[in-house]
């Protein structure tokens, strides 16, 4: 366990596993009134974000999700998880050493959200809820009561899917479960909504925020996650009927229970249960297809950019110039989420195509830099040479300049790819399934921050390794006097 | 072989500014000519070399090669420079390439020679150059002279109708000045025609069969080497191929640094490839300096050369003086040891010219 630590402290993850301990005089919460000088963690955007927020006495933890807020509590960064009553399954709190303090009095309304004004979708949901069974779905999933079999449905080749997306990525809300479906009370309802008309079921974990720009830009079409119906949120969205009724849960960590899992148990928790290796090979696949084509058109692209460089015209050099100061001046997210949400919002362009376009023109950007330095730190007398000898401007450049600025320009172009592959992590933001997000994805289920991160971080050194020998290659067909 | 009417250049600079640099350059060069260009610099005399294989294209003018006319338009310069080589003064070999690829690189790209054949005749020209010995290593461990031999070879293996040399000595320490000069000295009798664009006036008058003196962007003076070196028809001719190079020191106390005259004195004569009169030179100074002159300061003295006619000499001047402060044993002692000893009064004081 200590080297545990030693690793996880030392890979700064900020999630240090020491739990609080030694609270002698702790009480613990009966009720709301008992909250006052205690720190409350809940996820960003949630009813309880607002509720506290100005509440005199109470320190808030927000985390950008569930699983997130869950954490800070066992790390003792908070004191209280505030979420709806039935987050957190009866095995889960077990496991996580938590329980469930108290429950609110208040209670509320739980529905769907979907794009506002889009009556005729609300309608055919609404429909679909009224003919449905769902306290015994509610049942099964909550109570942990009998299985409810789904009516068989056929879905018509080539339609276009439903897609959801959700905000909670928890038991028993809605979660990846067994062989990578998402699985859940609103996942299982859903699913059922989507094959009712005929349609397959998709469904995409995102915060809050990201989750109602994807159903206001039509990027998808409902939005889930143990939603309550409040005001405010109505003004920017509108809700399903809704299905079911909730109250605030409060959970503290158990003192009392049994001590943590050892390694292996982690290990088998984390990797093989579930067939959760599967999340970190999907995951890996996708890192490698964003960063290989983004790398491949980007340096494509990255020729037209030093080509443009090196014009003899001078408002094609400006242009060039002005290129590489706006994908300078943007952060590589920010460009990633106008390209999704705005640039090709309606184009109905997968995201990994959007994420790959992004870091295309990024890297277009610094590999035309590159390439341009290079070619100009080979002196004008080598392309005067080779012209005088009566090679053609083509053959001068490609014999005799390109060998020398390929040796020169190599480094620089492997630091940028091996940058671009690690920058790719970025694209959870727009619930793109990737390395990083595979580890996430675990984390918020296992509630285990070292194995996933530990396995994502080997598996990208691993490729930034490949990518640095591969490129080497190029360099030893092309020795010069340096290495002589 | 080559003809050029009415030849100019005008360079526009950034800044809105031009600056012509050649103006109307008309000349003819047959096959077998050495022709070396001399001049002031920054009379385009390298401009002019650039021109002619079309480097640095020309503003107006016809250039004429093997009968036609290069600035046509579409003329394809890549063949026309298969014919013309040249050779750089800073050497422009392929760094990435070894001194045998630098060579057989072009000849097999462009005259489709086989890699043996190519070999073969790149390891002929390196023996002639004497660089064989470095056939396989690669440029960045030779030394410039070493470099500019083997560009030279390069240029050659192209087997061109004509070679220019852009200042091929200027880059180049002096000490490695002879080993390149001897190199051309050799093409220069095997009657390859040549344009050489260069300061060294007595490799000049030696080598070339044809002077081509430039000033002000045009050709001022053309004619044998006699006729520039000897008998030249203008005054700015006479003046540049007399020029005298000098170096001057002025002494006003005892506390001058002899050290550093001692270094310059040295690096003066490897310059001028004089280095026979160095020792001379320096005991000369020292006698002159540390006895006969001791009690007389301040006094200036030069050390001068004249290039062509190959006269140094030592001068010392020593200001309000109007009778020569030598004694007559000193004066036994420095006549023995030098061609002429020359005592005046100038207006401005005394005058000790020793030429030796």
């Amino acid at each position: 366990m200590k080297l545990d630590k030693i690793i996880t402290t030392f890979l700064a993850l900020g999630f240090l596993t020491a739990c609080s301990s030694g609270a002698d005089d702790y009480r613990e919460p009966q009720s709301e009134a008992d909250l006052k000088g205690l720190t409350l963690a809940c996820s960003n955007g949630s009813y309880y974000q607002q509720k506290y927020e100005t509440r005199e006495g109470i320190q808030l933890f927000l985390t950008s999700n569930e699983a997130d807020a869950v954490q800070a509590v066992r790390q003792g960064h908070a004191d209280v998880y505030v979420s709806d009553e039935v987050m957190l399954t009866k095995s889960d709190l077990k496991r996580l050493r938590m329980k469930k303090a108290f429950v609110g009095e208040e209670a509320f309304d739980v529905a769907f959200a979907i794009k506002k004004g889009n009556t005729e979708f609300a309608a055919q949901l609404n429909d679909f809820l009224a003919s449905t069974p769902l306290d015994d779905i509610i049942n099964y999933w909550i109570n942990e009561g009998p299985y409810v079999e789904e009516p068989t449905f056929t879905i018509q080749e080539g339609a276009e899917p439903i897609r959801c997306v959700c905000a909670v990525n928890i038991a028993p809300i809605s979660y990846i479960g067994d062989g990578g479906e998402w699985q859940g009370l609103d996942a299982d309802i859903l699913r059922r909504f989507a094959h009712s008309l005929g349609r397959p079921f998709e469904m995409q974990f995102m915060d809050i925020g990201s989750s109602i720009m994807a159903i206001n830009t039509g990027k998808a079409d409902v939005f889930s996650g143990c939603l309550f119906v409040t005001e405010e949120r109505q003004k920017s969205v509108d809700f399903s009927t809704p299905y079911y009724k909730c109250h605030p849960g409060y959970f503290i960590v158990d003192h009392s229970a049994e001590a943590r899992m050892g390694l292996g148990e982690r290990i088998h928790m984390n990797l093989i249960k579930e067939n959760r290796f599967n999340l970190i090979w999907d995951g890996l696949v996708e890192t490698i297809k964003i960063t290989f084509f983004a790398i491949l058109i980007g340096t494509i692209l990255g020729c037209g950019v030093c080509a443009c460089r090196r014009s003899r015209r001078r408002w094609v050099r400006t242009l060039a110039n002005l290129y590489g100061d706006f994908i300078n001046g943007i952060p590589t997210l920010v460009l990633l989420l106008i390209l999704f949400y705005v640039v090709f919002a309606n184009s109905g362009m997968s995201a990994s195509l959007v994420a790959i376009v992004t870091f295309a023109l990024c890297f277009a950007s610094s590999a035309g830099n590159i390439f341009d330095t290079s070619i100009s730190s080979v002196p004008k007398g080598q392309t005067e040479a080779g012209l005088s000898l009566g090679f053609t401007p083509f053959k001068t450049f490609m014999g005799i300049v390109f060998p020398q600025a390929l040796r020169k320009g190599l480094p620089l172009y492997t630091g940028e790819c091996v940058s671009l592959l690690k920058s790719t992590s970025i694209v959870g933001y727009i619930a793109i399934a990737d390395l990083t997000r595979a580890s996430d994805l675990i984390r918020s289920r296992t509630f285990d921050a070292l194995i996933p991160l530990l396995v994502v971080t080997i598996l990208y050194f691993i490729l930034a390794w490949l990518i640095r020998k591969t490129l080497s290659l190029a360099l030893l067909k092309n020795r010069t006097a340096n290495d002589a | 072989m080559i003809s050029i009417r009415h030849l100019s250049k005008t360079f526009h600079n950034p800044d809105g500014s031009t600056l012509t640099v050649l103006k109307d350059v008309n000349c003819d060069i047959e096959k077998g000519e050495v022709i070396s260009i001399i001049g002031p610099s920054g009379t385009g005399k390298s401009t002019l070399l650039r021109a002619i294989n079309m480097l640095e294209p020309p503003t107006a003018g016809e250039i004429w090669f093997n009968g036609e006319n290069i600035m046509a338009h579409g003329y394809p310069l890549n063949k026309m420079r298969q014919k013309m080589g040249m050779v750089f003064q800073s050497f422009n070999l392929f760094e990435h390439k070894t001194v045998l690829e630098n060579i057989t690189y072009a000849p097999m790209e462009l005259l489709k020679m086989s890699e043996r054949v190519a070999k073969d005749e790149a390891m002929e020209l390196l023996r002639k150059v004497g660089m064989a010995q470095k056939a396989d290593v690669y440029p960045s461990s030779l030394s410039g002279g070493q470099k500019q031999r083997v560009a030279i070879a390069r240029s050659l293996a192209m087997h061109p109708d004509v070679i220019l040399f852009d200042e091929p000595t200027s880059a180049l320490d002096p000490t490695m000045v002879g080993e390149v000069l001897s190199v051309i000295r050799q093409l220069a009798k095997s009657g390859l025609t040549m344009l050489i664009v260069t300061h060294e006036m007595r490799f000049a008058r030696d080598v070339s069969t044809r002077i081509f003196f430039m000033n002000d962007g045009i050709i001022y003076e053309d004619g044998t080497p006699e006729q520039i070196f000897e008998h030249p028809v203008h005054s700015a001719t006479k003046a540049f191929v007399n020029r005298i190079q000098k170096l001057k020191y002025d002494i006003d106390s005892d506390n001058f640094d002899f050290l550093q005259i001692h270094t310059e004195i040295n690096r003066f004569c490897i310059k001028y490839n004089i280095t026979g009169k160095e020792e001379l030179a320096y005991s000369l100074l020292k006698e002159m300096l540390f006895t006969h002159m001791r009690s007389l300061r301040p006094l200036t003295f030069r050390l001068t050369h004249t290039e062509l006619s190959g006269v140094t000499a030592l001068d010392f001047m020593v200001e309000g003086l109007n009778e020569s402060p030598l004694k007559d044993a000193a004066r036994e002692s420095v006549r023995r040891q030098v061609k002429e000893l020359i005592e005046e009064p100038t207006t401005r004081g005394f005058r000790i010219k020793l030429i030796i």
